[in-house]
């Protein structure tokens, strides 16, 4: 058994490794009730896991307004500097070149976020020009909702995005949803080398993650929880009792979003203490 | 210090027609388990749900029979059509035959807990001592409700309840004592934690729900919980362990 998993057995936070969520979000969704969704409390929970930084868009940006999400955003990383980093979350019907005009210099920004499905707007679509250009020219990841057959954020959307715009790192959030998505979404990050896949939601596996890894390499698979949409430790559970080795997990973990957002996994480590619960 | 032991309330055997996971065997179901720290099981299999129940049930039995950490979960059906006999038949069939626990899908199966028949169902299997599991896509949270209300001595376990029904969760949880959540899908943020401080630890039952979901989700999620060890002890395993029928009527 891995040292990560037997700190869970042993109720501890994970140690001894850098971990990154860099898939999160902050705040209420009107849907359904979440406790507890606010910048601090997910702190708390990353404590509790040994999760050293999370990268989120606020759900009110997703949701309904942009503007205001990516206001709150900025708010939740400037509160806890160093654990939270944001994504800009640009709607296509929001005026993405004011959007991204108004953040282009703020360092709390490491990323944009899209969401097509919920934005009802396709990815292939021009009004993401803006996105494009930016993201190429500030080298920015962008990561993005994809869900199998979606008519917004199919697998496919990806690869054809990708293919135009080589020189973008594109995170394929859920990683296609469905396992049938999911495997579409391994073949296409095989032809397409800017495609990384994220691993959060209803449907990925620990068993999905290795077949990621074994096909894309480590460094082309990473961690992401959605939380607090859904619980940071499932997605975390996935991830550690997977069958990977110990420097595939690492990556996964923590070392394939540090290369991407361009921080250092040395100088972050969980803020969770070491006792049991 | 009583130790922990997990118990994982809605594992199945057999494949699933949509999807790639599954394993066959009990030996192999151990195995899986093991690797993330699950000692134990109430056990269902594929076949009851998505084939065949009176088969599927006998067949799981009979993979069952010397196991002695995997306890059976058979499937029911209204006495109708005879097809596992009548209400009566079918739970004296069930505790000769050990099993732990008796689940029902409604939705699938094409009948409902709160018509006459299905009603036959719940008072038999309250008088029998054994608690109904039921996965709720299966029905719908006022039926629940429904059939809690007009079977106070029934135990029913709510599986599979999914990340975005809190709002439901805790209106049935107010209204009957009865009615336990399986956590396998039970994956809100900080769920887990708000039921335990709202309703009490006892009401929350520990189950991975695989194959269908990977069950090392369930394992983190309840062991890097915020809540402290008695209550992992009780949701992991003690919970549970009160709502089945006891073991002791096993068939020899």
């Amino acid at each position: 058994m891995n040292s990560l998993a037997r700190n869970v057995l042993e109720r501890r936070p994970l140690s001894g490794v850098t971990v990154i969520d860099a898939h999160a979000h902050a705040g209420p969704y009107s849907l359904f009730y979440i406790p507890d969704a606010d910048p601090a409390a997910m702190v708390r929970v990353m404590d509790r896991c040994g999760v050293a930084l999370a990268v989120l868009s606020s759900h009110v940006g997703l949701q309904q307004d942009a503007a205001a999400g990516n206001r709150a955003t900025a708010r939740a990383v400037a509160e806890f500097p160093g654990r939270l980093l944001g994504y800009l979350t640009i709607n296509p019907w929001h005026d993405p070149e004011a959007e991204l005009a108004a953040w282009e210099s703020d360092a709390r920004f490491a990323g944009i976020k899209l969401h097509p499905d919920l934005h009802g707007y396709p990815l292939t679509g021009s009004r993401y020009a803006p996105v494009w250009a930016h993201a190429s020219r500030a080298g920015v990841p962008v990561l993005c909702h994809t869900w199998y057959g979606s008519p917004y954020d199919d697998p496919a959307h990806i690869a054809e995005v990708a293919g135009r715009h080589p020189d973008v790192a594109l995170l394929a959030g859920h990683a296609g949803g469905p396992e049938p998505g999911i495997d579409l979404s391994i073949e296409l990050a095989a032809r397409c080398p800017n495609v990384i896949l994220e691993t959060c939601g209803s449907f990925v596996t620990g068993a999905h993650i290795e077949r990621m890894v074994g096909e894309l390499g480590p460094d082309r698979v990473l961690f992401g929880s959605d939380f607090p949409f859904i619980d940071l430790r499932v997605s975390l559970g996935r991830t550690v009792f997977a069958r990977l080795d110990d420097a595939e997990r690492a990556a996964v973990l923590g070392g394939t979003a540090a290369a991407l957002f361009g921080v250092s996994p040395a100088s972050r480590t969980g803020a969770g203490d070491e006792q049991s619960h | 210090m009583e130790e922990r032991v997990l118990v994982d309330a809605t594992v199945l055997l057999g494949r699933q027609p949509q999807g790639s996971a599954g394993v066959d065997t009990p030996r192999e179901l151990l195995a899986w388990l093991g690797r993330v720290g699950i000692a134990e099981a109430v056990t269902g299999h594929l076949a009851s749900w998505l084939h065949d129940p009176a088969a599927g049930n006998r067949r799981l039995s009979g993979l069952l029979a010397g196991q002695p950490r995997l306890r059976a979960c058979w499937v029911v059906l209204p006495g109708g059509t005879g097809e596992v006999g009548s209400p009566g038949e079918f739970v004296a069939a069930a505790r000769t035959a050990g099993v732990a626990a008796v689940r029902a899908y409604p939705a699938d199966h094409g009948w409902s807990l709160t018509a006459p028949d299905g009603a036959r169902v719940l008072d038999a299997l309250a008088a029998a001592g054994l608690p109904l599991f039921v996965d709720a896509e299966q029905t719908s949270w006022d039926e629940i409700t429904a059939c809690a209300t007009a079977h106070p001595a029934l135990r029913l376990l709510v599986c599979r309840p999914g990340y975005r029904v809190l709002r439901h969760i805790a209106g049935v949880l107010e209204a009957c004592d009865n009615v336990w959540i399986e956590t396998s899908t039970l994956a809100t943020h900080q769920g887990l934690e708000w039921l335990a401080g709202r309703f009490g630890a006892g009401r929350l039952v520990f189950g991975t729900a695989a194959p269908l979901r990977d069950p090392a989700e369930a394992v983190t999620r309840l062991l890097l919980s915020d809540v402290d060890d008695d209550a992992v002890r009780a949701i992991g395993g003690g919970n549970l362990r009160g709502l089945l029928a006891p073991s002791g009527v096993r068939a020899a």
